[in-house]
């Protein structure tokens, strides 16, 4: 007869203290502010996500109930209130929705937990990725979906709103992603055609009503500040580009970093010449020997230099898509990768004419970067 | 209680000297039921089973706190947002190969997505609605997203009503697939781009407005799951209930139907409608090379001379409804085209593109990349007529001639009746007044027969009978016979006088007696 002994030989002041122990659990236990943040953010998303399967793949979804054995009811009547997506210079305040879209062709650890070191609230971010129905694109969504698994069923504040995988329904004009192979200029404009379709079918079909910035991100970009977002949206611009360079080990066996995308440039009066006496289905392209378009390229005027002003920012007429955060009224007023020679310029940089084209400027940060994968 | 026994089981903890005093031996030691100690440990118990009970009731009546208990109860480990986090995907995957649509799209469940942006349209949406009530594409398979937009009127209220209406039909084949309603003004836009002067430059930023509009609805309501997207416009009189497949049927990347509306009889009773289904021709890309950058061509205006064929003047009413043209531009009232071509990023250029711009935009940039754009000739769909300006005007000048017309008539029948009424009179007096002649000539002709009994006694009776007969004429016309035989007598009368002219002056007198008399006579009838 344990208990009753134990209780008699407690003296009245343990007996308060275990109360007041008892006193504190329970306290711990039900005291709404104990986890707070967790519990704020898993309601948010309830709010957020959509009643019905058929709903914006930027949202999670409530999954049908399998007892009713397929006699669902109707979808209902969504409104969705354009006027109120915001994009502003303070997007967590705002709670303003990130989509950020990928083109995969290989899956890379080093993206993935890029990715997840994000600091932008994970909930107001929706991924999007494309990948190609080739054996390498099967291995990677493998790949893919394992990440995505270990990722969504992991701690609550990591989890991502809603994720969307696309297979592509066309295939790839070129079979290698072999960085020789894809960099040959024969290969470009077929090469960069169908990347801008790819682009363009991820795009409008994951794109939703409620986002409110897009976030192109590379499958090759492993390293990014986790800032990125924030950094990025806090210039308020419509299309803006951070600097991509590559890490690499120089010839004294030291660490270093080079310039990667040459995609982003102002435009020269000799390009501007080049383009008038072009016909209408040639293609100028960037960092090739053979064209010297003397354009001022960004990833050249960068200073990468420890004191460097990072918030330094330049007008650009043509993009690079390794990174590029753009606002989704751009892409909703049509601005798409041309995926034809558009005034002799295609995909990203096809792109930033379209939007000039459209009235929204483009920028770029040639002191902030991002690291792009070294093979 | 003995206090030395450092063991439950009353066993010593230690060795003790004073043995004899205590009574160490185990079966002695009885833990002696305290009775105090056993009404306690029931007290107990039953404040357990209570608490127990009363929590259980308030997890029954309180669902709002069971939540809480039940991550207390499991330590936090599922967590209450776990519990619907579980209901919850948040990850999709489709394969895109899978909606690239087909000729028997219904056959193969091929989700359509139907657009129709919507502005002040609320006369519209009856009619809209109850083409969509008639459409025989499985509804389900349909899904429908509207962009309302800078509406002044009542569009939104109605549309959400409708909508709700067809969600809820009773009727399972009824419901739609997802339904968006996207609310996005772009007004202030409109006023910024004020670069118009007159309506002609006005065309160009109107159409790129719309090219906006029709690319924010596509931008937020195309998903991965659609094979085509159809876009209709509201206004939509009549169209096939089988539009879609029969659209469908042809397999082409990009059709349109012919576009015509009704008119008023005193306009030509039918109109093409829809001038933006057309074939480019050499001049209107030679006129595009002259044209600046921001320049769009827009159809149907004299500045633009394009001698472009149109698919809306092609029309044969009893041609085959399944033939196709090629067409370069297209009309936006009713476009099926397939998901892959909008995926592919062809949209409605806001800008001028090709020099041109929305639909027309849309077909070029679509031939651009490629796909295939066909318009059918013979299979019409009916655009609802509204008055233009002019048209209102113009029936405002016709209704004010046709009431103009009425009154005349209206003045004409009364002085008609007024005319008639006096004609009547007239005729009435006029009938007395011949009645009156008649009476008078009959006596003259008693007389005059008594007379010519009398002259006939003598050789000459002829030219007594004539004057009679001339009097007669004089009075009343319409006895021509008479007269004419009269006339003859007279023609008798003057051979015969060249025979006895002795005789002449004898029938003159007689005459100029006659004469005399009538007179007389004539004035007694003008005195009645």
């Amino acid at each position: 007869m344990a208990l009753p002994r134990s209780i008699r030989r407690t003296s009245p002041i343990t007996l308060i203290l275990a109360a007041v122990l008892s006193f504190g659990f329970l306290v711990f236990l039900f005291a709404p502010s104990s986890n707070s943040g967790a519990v704020s953010t898993a309601k948010r998303k309830i709010a957020n996500a959509a009643a019905h399967p058929l709903s914006p793949p930027t949202a999670p979804f409530v999954k049908p109930d399998a007892s009713l054995n397929g006699l669902s009811k109707p979808p209902p009547v969504v409104h969705y209130h354009l006027n109120n997506v915001t994009t502003t210079a303070d997007p967590i305040g705002n709670q303003e929705t990130v989509l950020i879209l990928t083109p995969l062709a290989r899956f890379y650890q080093g993206y993935w937990n890029n990715l997840l070191a994000l600091s932008y609230p994970h909930s107001l971010i929706a991924l999007g990725f494309i990948i190609p129905k080739t054996k390498e694109g099967h291995t990677a969504t493998a790949a893919l979906q394992a990440a995505i698994a270990t990722t969504q069923q992991g701690p609550e504040g990591k989890r991502f709103a809603s994720v969307t995988i696309l297979r592509q329904d066309f295939d790839p004009p070129i079979s290698s992603q072999d960085e020789s192979e894809r960099h040959k200029k024969e290969n470009q404009k077929a090469r960069r055609a169908a990347m801008s379709r790819a682009r363009n079918s991820l795009l409008f079909t994951t794109l939703g009503p409620s986002t409110s910035w897009v976030l192109w991100l590379d499958a090759d970009i492993v390293e990014t500040p986790p800032t990125l977002i924030q950094d990025l949206a806090f210039h308020d611009k419509p299309v803006l580009v951070p600097n991509c360079f590559q890490r690499f080990t120089n010839e004294e066996n030291k660490p270093d970093t080079r310039p990667y995308d040459y995609n982003s440039w102002q435009d020269s009066q000799v390009a501007a010449d080049m383009a008038r006496d072009m016909g209408p289905e040639d293609i100028i392209f960037e960092g090739y020997a053979d064209i010297a378009t003397y354009r001022t390229l960004m990833a050249m005027t960068a200073d990468r230099s420890e004191t460097r002003n990072q918030q330094a920012i330049i007008p650009l007429d043509g993009v690079g898509g390794t990174a590029l955060l753009v606002k989704a009224e751009v892409h909703r007023d049509g601005a798409m990768f041309p995926p034809f020679p558009f005034y002799h310029l295609i995909e990203t940089e096809g792109f930033a004419k379209m939007a000039r084209r459209l009235g929204w400027g483009c920028f770029g940060l040639p002191n902030y970067f991002v690291y792009h994968y070294n093979e | 209680m003995n206090r030395h026994n450092a063991y439950v089981n009353g066993q010593k903890g230690y060795s003790s000297r004073e043995s004899g005093n205590l009574s160490i031996s185990p079966h002695r030691f009885q833990p002696r039921s305290q009775p105090a100690l056993r009404r306690r440990r029931q007290l107990l118990i039953r404040l357990g089973i209570a608490g127990c009970s009363s929590l259980l009731l308030m997890l029954i009546f309180f669902p709002s706190i069971r939540s809480t208990f039940l991550t207390v109860l499991t330590l936090g480990l599922m967590s209450s947002s776990d519990v619907e986090q579980l209901q919850l995907e948040t990850v999709r995957y489709y394969d895109l190969s899978e909606s690239g649509g087909t000729a028997r799209g219904w056959e193969h469940e091929e989700r359509v997505l139907m657009c129709a942006p919507l502005r002040d349209a609320e006369s519209h949406l009856p009619m809209f609605f109850s083409h969509l009530h008639n459409f025989t594409y499985p509804h389900h398979l349909v899904d429908l997203a509207f962009l309302v937009s800078d509406s002044k009127d009542n569009t939104l209220q109605l549309l959400s009503q409708m909508l709700t209406d067809l969600q809820n039909d009773p009727d399972p084949k009824q419901p739609f697939g997802e339904i968006s309603v996207i609310e996005k003004d772009f007004g202030q836009k409109v006023n910024q781009d004020v670069e118009s002067r007159h309506g002609f430059a006005a065309q160009a930023s109107r159409r790129k407005l719309m090219a906006q509009a029709r690319n924010w609805l596509l931008s937020a309501a195309l998903r991965p799951t659609h094979s085509w997207v159809y876009w209709r416009d509201a206004d939509v009189e009549t169209a096939p209930f089988t539009i879609l497949e029969d659209l469908m049927r042809h397999n082409k990347d990009v059709i349109v139907p012919n576009v015509w509306r009704p008119l008023p009889d005193w306009l030509g009773g039918e109109q093409p409608y829809d001038l933006n289904s057309w074939q480019e021709s050499e001049t209107a890309l030679a006129l595009a090379d002259t044209l600046d950058e921001d320049a769009v061509i827009v159809e149907g205006y004299a500045e633009y001379a394009t001698w472009r064929p149109h698919l809306a003047y092609l029309r044969d009413p009893y041609g085959d409804p399944d033939m196709e043209m090629e067409i370069d531009g297209v009309g936006g009232v009713s476009i099926l085209a397939k998901a892959k071509v909008f995926r592919s990023g062809v949209h409605f250029p806001a800008f001028s593109f090709e020099k041109h711009a929305e639909t027309e935009g849309f077909g070029k940039m679509a031939k651009r990349m490629q796909f295939s754009v066909v318009g059918l000739p013979h299979y019409t769909v009916w655009h609802l007529y509204e008055p233009s300006v002019d048209d209102i005007r113009h029936m405002e000048e016709m209704e004010q001639e046709r009431r103009n017309r009425e009154n005349e008539e209206k003045e004409r029948v009364e002085r008609m009746k007024k005319i008639k009424e006096e004609f009547n009179d007239q005729g009435s007096q006029w009938e007395k007044d011949k009645n009156a002649i008649d009476g008078i000539s009959q006596k003259e002709e008693q007389i005059r027969k008594e007379h010519d009994a009398a002259m006939a006694a003598q050789e000459e009776k002829g030219p007594a009978a004539q004057a009679g007969k001339e009097t007669a004429e004089g009075a009343a016309s319409k006895d021509s016979k008479d007269s004419k035989v009269a006339k003859d007598t007279k023609d008798a009368i003057d051979a015969k006088e060249g025979k006895g002219t002795k005789n002449a002056k004898n029938v003159k007198d007689t005459e100029d007696t006659a004469n005399e008399k009538e007179v007389e006579e004539a004035e007694v009838v003008k005195d009645t």
